[in-house]
This record gives C-alpha cells, sequence and structure tokens, in this order.
C-alpha cells in the first residue's frame, strides 16, 4: 500500500519537472519580451544584459500611440480576423452538414477535393493569388484579404465540423423529420446545438490562423489594410531595430490570443482529439 | 370520428445494390389495431416499418395509408411519430424540451403547449423528470421520454422500433404491459418492430412474420403459433421452435424413423413424403415410443429442455422438471396424433394436421 503511494508520488513529481522543462521552452521567450519590452531602448542593448533597472511602461505608449502606432493595425487585424471567423462558420457549417448527410452527387471527389487545397504549401499560393487579387483590384483590400483566408479557412473547418456532424446519430434527425421539422429547422434546432463544441473549436483556429497570419498579410495588404503581424516590422529598419517597442508591439498583439487560448483550451483540447475516441469529440 | 389509421402496403420491393431487402411487400393493418412485424435481423421488418414513416422509400410498389397514396411524402406530413430503439432522444434538450419539439414544429405554444406535455409526461409517469436532461436518465425512463415524444401530438400512426429491446429483462416485462395498456388507452393504430417474438405474442392483434424480405404469414398470434403456414414460419416461431422431422404419408398411416403410427384424422393428403411438425411440449417420454439418443439436457427451471437424437434429426424435447433422466440415455419418445402438423416436403407448405384439421 504504502510502496504503491510512494510509486504515485514520484511519479508525479517526475512529470511536474517535465512538464515544467517543457514549459519553459515555451515560455522562456516570452518572459525575455517582457522584460524587454519595460526597458529603455539603451538598456536593452547592454550587454552583459541588466538585470536590475527602472521599468518602463513608456514601450507600451508608444507602441500604442507613437510615431509607428499599432493600433489602427490591431483594428485592422481584428476586422479581418472577425470577418473571416464568421463568414468561415456561416459557409462551412451547411456545408459540413451537406458532407455528413446528403447524398449529393460526386461527394467523394468533391470531398477529396475540398481536403486537396489544404496540401498546398501555402508559400506556392502567395504569387498566384496575387496575380489574381491584381486583376479584380482586390489588392491591399479587405475583401481581398478575407477571401484568401477562407480559402485557407474554410476546407479546415468543414472537415473539423463534419468529423462532429457523423458523430450524431441518424435516428436523432430522422426523430426531428418526424416530429414535423424541416431540415434547415433540423440543423438549426437538432444539429447545430450538439455541434456546438465543435464549432467552438473552428472558431477558435481559424480566428487564430487569421489573426496570426504574416505570409498573405504581408504580399497582398498595403496601406490600406495592414494587420498588425505586418505593422510590428515598422520597429525594425535597415538602420536599427526599436527591441523595446518590438517588444511591446508583439506583447499587445498576443493579448487576444492569449485571452481566446485561456477561454477556450477545453474546446481546443478536445478539438485536437477529435476522432480518436468513438463519440468522444461530442458535446 | 371515423376510425384513422388503416396503413395498406402494396407490392413494396426495395434493393440495396444486389441485396433485396424487401421482395413484394403486401400487408393491411387496420385501425387501432396493434400490429407486430416480426421477424429475425435482415428480413426487412425494419425497412417496412421505415418506409411506412416516410425515412425511406421503395423501388416498386406503394404506401396508402387511409386512402391516400403517401410512398413519396415526406415523413413530416404523414402524421406518424416513431420510438427508436436507441430512442434518439435530443441530448441537449431536457426530458420537456423533447416532449414539447413535435408541438413546436406544429407551432403549438403557450399554456396549452405546457399543459400538452405535462399530460403526456404523466400518461408515461415521467411528469416529476420534465427539468431534466436525457443523459440524466435510466434507460427505463429515457424509454418513456421517447414515448411521451411519440404520443404527445396524438399521431395517426404509432410507429415503434424494437423499443424494448435496450432495456433489462425485467424492465422489458413490466415495459411491455404499460405499452398494451397505453395504446388501448390511446386509440391508435401501432405498428411494432420486434425480433422477439414472446413480445410479438403478447402484445399484438394481429402479426406478420418476414423471413428473407417476404411476408410468410400474417395472422394472429393464436393462428401463427398453432397453424403456422409453412416450414420456415414453423422453424421460426415458438422458443425453441417446432421440430421438423421427415416422414411418409399413405392415408392414415405415417411412417415416422422407423415407426408406423395410425392417425386418428383424415390428413387429406396424396400419399408421399411430408414433413412432420411437432412442439417440443408435445413430445413425451413414454416406454412404448420410438426411441431416441439422448444428446443433451438443458435446465431451464421449471422444466427441462432436451435435445435428442431421433434418427437423423436433433430434435428438442420440454418436459417437466420432475421427471428424471440420467445422461447417455435413449429416451423412448411419443406424441398425440392430434398434435402434429403435417408440410409439403417439397414446397414447404402446410397440408394439415393440430387441432384444427386440414387447411
Amino acid at each position: 500500500m504504502n510502496k504503491h503511494r510512494r510509486a504515485r508520488v514520484m511519479r508525479t513529481i517526475v512529470l511536474m519537472i517535465v512538464a515544467s522543462a517543457l514549459l519553459l521552452i515555451w515560455i522562456l521567450p516570452l518572459i525575455w519580451a517582457f522584460v524587454v519590452s519595460l526597458k529603455s531602448e539603451r538598456e536593452v542593448l547592454a550587454f552583459p544584459p541588466s538585470v536590475i533597472f527602472e521599468p518602463t511602461w513608456s514601450n507600451y505608449a508608444e507602441a500604442l500611440f507613437g510615431d509607428f502606432s499599432i493600433l489602427d493595425s490591431l483594428v485592422t487585424s481584428a476586422i479581418v480576423a472577425t470577418s473571416t471567423t464568421l463568414l468561415t462558420i456561416l459557409l462551412a457549417v451547411p456545408a459540413a452538414y451537406a458532407f455528413a448527410r446528403l447524398r449529393l452527387p460526386a461527394k467523394r471527389s468533391l470531398g477529396f477535393y475540398t481536403l486537396a487545397t489544404q496540401m498546398v504549401p501555402p508559400v506556392g499560393l502567395v504569387i498566384p493569388y496575387f496575380l489574381i487579387l491584381n486583376r479584380l483590384s482586390w489588392l491591399d483590400t479587405y475583401q481581398g484579404m478575407i477571401t484568401v483566408y477562407l480559402t485557407f479557412s474554410l476546407p479546415f473547418a468543414i472537415w473539423l465540423l463534419v468529423s462532429y456532424m457523423e458523430d450524431i446519430p441518424w435516428e436523432m434527425e430522422e426523430a426531428a423529420f418526424l416530429d414535423r421539422a424541416n431540415r434547415l429547422q433540423t440543423l438549426w434546432h437538432i444539429i447545430i446545438p450538439q455541434v456546438r463544441g465543435g464549432i467552438a473549436v473552428t472558431v477558435i483556429f481559424v480566428f487564430l490562423n487569421a489573426w496570426n497570419e504574416f505570409l498573405f498579410a504581408v504580399q497582398l495588404g498595403g496601406n490600406n489594410v495592414r494587420p498588425v503581424t505586418v505593422a510590428m516590422y515598422n520597429f525594425v529598419s535597415v538602420e536599427q531595430t526599436l527591441w523595446a517597442k518590438l517588444s511591446a508591439a508583439a506583447l499587445i498583439a498576443m493579448l487576444p490570443v492569449v485571452i481566446i487560448g485561456i477561454a477556450g483550451q477545453k474546446q481546443i483540447v478536445k478539438g485536437l482529439t477529435v476522432g480518436a475516441v468513438k463519440g468522444g469529440g461530442r458535446r | 370520428m371515423t376510425a384513422q389509421g388503416r396503413v395498406s402496403l402494396r407490392g413494396m420491393r426495395k434493393t440495396y445494390g444486389n441485396f433485396v431487402a424487401l421482395d413484394g411487400i403486401d400487408l393491411d393493418i387496420e385501425p387501432m389495431e396493434f400490429f407486430a412485424l416480426l421477424g429475425p435481423s435482415g428480413s426487412g421488418k425494419t425497412t417496412t416499418l421505415r418506409m411506412i414513416a416516410g425515412l425511406d422509400t421503395p423501388d416498386e410498389g406503394a404506401v396508402v395509408v387511409d386512402g391516400v397514396d403517401v410512398t413519396f411524402a415526406p415523413p413530416g406530413v404523414r402524421d406518424v411519430a416513431m420510438v427508436f430503439q436507441n430512442y434518439a432522444l435530443y441530448p441537449h434538450m431536457t426530458v420537456g424540451e423533447n416532449i414539447a419539439f413535435p408541438l413546436k414544429m406544429a407551432k403549438v405554444r403557450g399554456a396549452l403547449l405546457d399543459d400538452m406535455v405535462r399530460k403526456a409526461a404523466a400518461k408515461v409517469h415521467i411528469d416529476h423528470l420534465l427539468h431534466r436532461r436525457p443523459g440524466q436518465l435510466s434507460g427505463g425512463q429515457q424509454q418513456r421520454c421517447a414515448l411521451a415524444r411519440a404520443i404527445v401530438r396524438e399521431p395517426k400512426l404509432f410507429l415503434l422500433d424494437e423499443p424494448l429491446s435496450n432495456l433489462d429483462a425485467q424492465l422489458r416485462l413490466e415495459t411491455r404491459v404499460e405499452l398494451k395498456k397505453l395504446q388501448r388507452n390511446l386509440n391508435v393504430t401501432a405498428i411494432y418492430v420486434t425480433h422477439d417474438q414472446e413480445e410479438a405474442m403478447t402484445l399484438s392483434d394481429r402479426m406478420a412474420v418476414f423471413l428473407e424480405g417476404r411476408i410468410k404469414q400474417v395472422g394472429t398470434p393464436e393462428e401463427i403459433f398453432n397453424r403456422p403456414n409453412s416450414v420456415e414460419v414453423a422453424a421460426f416461431i415458438g422458443s425453441p421452435p417446432m421440430n421438423l422431422v421427415p416422414a411418409h404419408i399413405d392415408g392414415r398411416t405415417l411412417k415416422i424413423v422407423g415407426s408406423s403410427i395410425d392417425l386418428d384424422w383424415d390428413p387429406d393428403c396424396s400419399p408421399g413424403p411430408v414433413t412432420v411438425g411437432i412442439r417440443p411440449s408435445h413430445l413425451r417420454v413414454d416406454p412404448k415410443g420410438i426411441p431416441a439418443q439422448l444428446y443433451l439436457s438443458e435446465n431451464l427451471g421449471e422444466s427441462r429442455l432436451l435435445n435428442l437424437k431421433l434418427g437423423d434429426v436433433l430434435v428438442k424435447m420440454r418436459i417437466p422438471e420432475s421427471v428424471r433422466i440420467t445422461d447417455s440415455e435413449t429416451v423412448p419418445v411419443a406424441f398425440d396424433a392430434g398434435s402434429i402438423h403435417l408440410f409439403d416436403s417439397e414446397s414447404g407448405l402446410r397440408v394439415s394436421g393440430a387441432r384444427s384439421g386440414s387447411v
């Protein structure tokens, strides 16, 4: 009895040490960035790095309201990410339902091509997308940026939601049909409430991807539509890099990600393990 | 009020690829009848029920309800309610919301809705559980919830797809009685799919025996049990089913496993080979009987089931527990000539027999 308890305690301790070590790898750059963001630009460059210094919040004020303010870009990012997310859900839910439930001609090949778009390395698409948007005069516009993001988020969202919807027993829907619900009512009253978890996961992943996206934002955006990931680069120039302000800007830009991550961590874990255990992804 | 809920199935066929699920189903179900569709799995009974519900359509044939052809009508307009084998309760809604759902879809609102939900729940004794979710209910309570959802809008047809099969044995017996009472009180046509012949026998007014996508016999439980119209039905009905032994008949003389028996009734068939059907309970141990080898003895509590080798055929015999039989023994088997059934050995169809005389 005692031996078992001791073994369990030991196991917990080892587990905590390993987990802490892994956590440290992820969190150290953040701590470093946070410390840097509280220093003056001169102290940042001191070698060896100063441990004792007078912390200042001025870098945050500078990043938000200074010459290279990222405030407008934060708004831009929010508009792009939110619109992408809303449109994705609006289109992916019915599409996933169709894939999961309806008898469609060429359903299999449609499903394959939807998934195939995810197999192309994004960098190979930058130039084609640039040319297409240029032809449409959609470069540096919200509709251009959001449309391009949708091409990535929709296939992903559809396939994630299909796996949730396939978990719902057919009889549930048939019962609803017998209860005189039509297909839309069934989708709204029976299916969507049961895939709420899946929708939450999709919202989180799509929003984070759109918020964090850099490659396409830097190529297809411009002065009108400049997401925060691009705007941060104003602190990096040929002559110098303003490390303290860059760190402050990066931490500010990270805030929504962290908030969503904490709020949705339960759903994120579920989303990652969906399909691992039969029926385990639901609710 | 004219009687509602008359169902007629006309020549229904359904194939899935090469598999013939339904091979010409013709059936008439009377209003307010409790009708069982009985058969082993894969025999087409559930497919038939789904076509009555509108969840599936036949390749050929028609479904007619109260004189209206509804073959291709969507389920919602048919005014039918169904209880599924797995109940199909909506897990995100409370019991009350589940029961209210069909009413909401029919645009019933307010106090009337609450009243109807409460009454339906009370009929199946779950009115104290209205605020629970299906996940917080026991299997029996879930089943009642599914029943309440089905009866709440007083449908024309009440369809049940093996509703008792997920309950434990004790609860199944109790619910069976209640189900029958419920149907009587509701005055509604009930169509009940089951593979459990005891359920079909006890619940139904009439039943249809399904085998391999066809209806083999329609009748009251008594008719089907006492006068199976073919070897196939005879081999399916009864627990254990009838013993089928090849024999030869000539006039009133039956030659069976080397013995000759004089029938005290006229079998009314031409001389030749026949198949004799005898229920296990109609066999008895008799010193003057046909000797049979004891193969296995099963204790069923009140009775004992003997597996015997009669000639080349394995037969089952049910005897009272008090009759002592030791293993590896020869058991002399006898039966009343009046209790046997005769089937044509080629077509398998009933020729005559058992109390009722010839067909």
